[in-house]
């Protein structure tokens, strides 16, 4: 048992970070693609946590313990705090950014974003992007 | 690029860095053994010299109370961001009424969906509320409290339809609230320095531990955090949802804004 959960949390936050990474690299819609960055997210809260973690500790609040007792790391946790404020707001600022790409371009698929050109008219209007093409349907 | 060759290319990334990865963990001290001396040291020494009880609150605001005012300028600047994207395409305008997609019947809503929430409504404002007030006490503090308000506020949206909402929540208010909180907390940095101590010292009295009043300079920072999480997260339910807003006249093509 000490072999397998002296590693495992480490191997979770790893697992997550990459299929975070897998679901960006092949993502064909960009809400799915913030849910991924989500995930990817998610494997830093885990990372944190278990590097502040020690068995037998109670939380860092010495309420009902008196100053003294082993508690765990409050830095990583002060730091979980910090990164999920900071997720949450990234989430929204990035979610902003696909409702403008979607008006522009018409699409939320990140392969049929144009550059765009001055004038504010986008590569291809968005009547005809919005057909599907049909050898690119998403599983 | 096609997603067959971005594949390839993020599993051979993959197993570049694998060898890498593997070593670090292995390098890491087991799971659960120990924590590092910095925290130790916080978890020893903070009870005694700061009367908290919370080791979070008291690294959030006052041994490192300097990152925690680069975080909150880090949120305010993305929700100004947000808010300039959406609403400077949009304009400032109200028409009181949520857009009806053509050709979907529209439900009323049920009374015990209001009654729900016109009963969780306060309750989770009150919840809130106690969550921000006992930073220094039980776990909780501005952010995680400032969220409750605002996710409170959105059950005025699920109870009482969009109109209801829009006549509760001012946007004004929600500016006014953010960039407030924003000052209040630059403040208690500033402050401290007229006295001739150095940049966020705790120079109020520090009060009792395991009291609602004790960490002194904190409950202030803490109001400071609370105040904007909560005007910055609903403003930015209040955006997203004012993308359902019907417009007032029909889109020019190839407008140019935003």
């Amino acid at each position: 048992m000490n072999a397998v959960t002296s590693f495992l949390p480490y191997a979770v936050a790893a697992w997550l970070f990459g299929i975070g990474l897998y679901g960006i690299a092949t993502s064909r819609n960009f809400i799915h693609l913030v849910g991924c960055l989500g995930v990817c997210q998610s494997a830093t809260y885990v990372l944190l946590l278990g590097l502040g973690y020690r068995w037998g500790s109670i939380a860092p609040i010495f309420y009902d313990h008196p100053p003294g007792t082993p508690a765990v790391d409050p830095v990583m946790q002060a730091l979980v705090l910090t990164d999920i404020v900071v997720g949450a707001t990234l989430t929204a600022l990035l979610l902003v950014l696909t409702i403008q790409a979607y008006k522009r371009g018409g699409s939320l698929d990140p392969e049929k974003l144009r550059p765009m050109r001055a004038g504010g008219k986008s590569g291809r209007d968005p009547g005809s992007s919005r057909v599907r093409d049909p050898e690119r349907s998403a599983p | 690029m096609s997603p067959r060759v971005r594949v390839a290319l993020l599993a051979l990334a993959g197993l570049v860095l694998l060898p890498g990865a593997a070593e670090v963990i292995a390098g890491l001290p087991p799971f659960g053994s120990t924590i590092a001396q910095y925290g130790a040291r916080i978890n020893a020494i903070t009870p005694e010299a700061r009367h908290v009880a919370n080791m979070v609150s008291a690294i959030n605001f006052d041994l490192r109370g300097l990152d925690t005012l680069g975080e909150e300028f880090m949120l305010l600047a993305a929700i100004t961001g947000t808010v300039v994207l959406l609403r400077g395409r949009r304009g400032e305008g109200t028409t009181g009424r949520a857009m009806r997609r053509p050709g979907r019947a529209v439900i009323p809503r049920s009374e015990a969906v209001v009654l729900a929430c016109r009963i969780a409504g306060p309750l989770t404002a009150l919840f809130g509320l106690y969550v921000v007030l006992h930073a220094t006490v039980t776990p909780g503090g501005g952010f995680q409290g400032g969220v409750i308000l605002a996710s409170g506020t959105l059950l005025i949206y699920l109870g009482e339809g969009y109109a209801g909402w829009r006549d509760a929540i001012r946007s004004h208010w929600l500016d006014a609230l953010e960039g407030g909180g924003a000052l209040l907390f630059a403040l208690c940095g500033l402050v401290p320095m007229l006295t001739g101590a150095a940049f966020m010292q705790n120079i109020l009295p520090l009060g009792t531990f395991r009291d609602l009043f004790s960490g002194g300079l904190m409950l202030v920072e803490n109001l400071g955090v609370a105040l904007a999480v909560t005007g910055g997260f609903t403003q930015l339910f209040l955006e997203f949802m004012e993308e359902t807003r019907e417009a007032d006249a029909p889109e020019e093509p190839g407008e140019e804004s935003a």
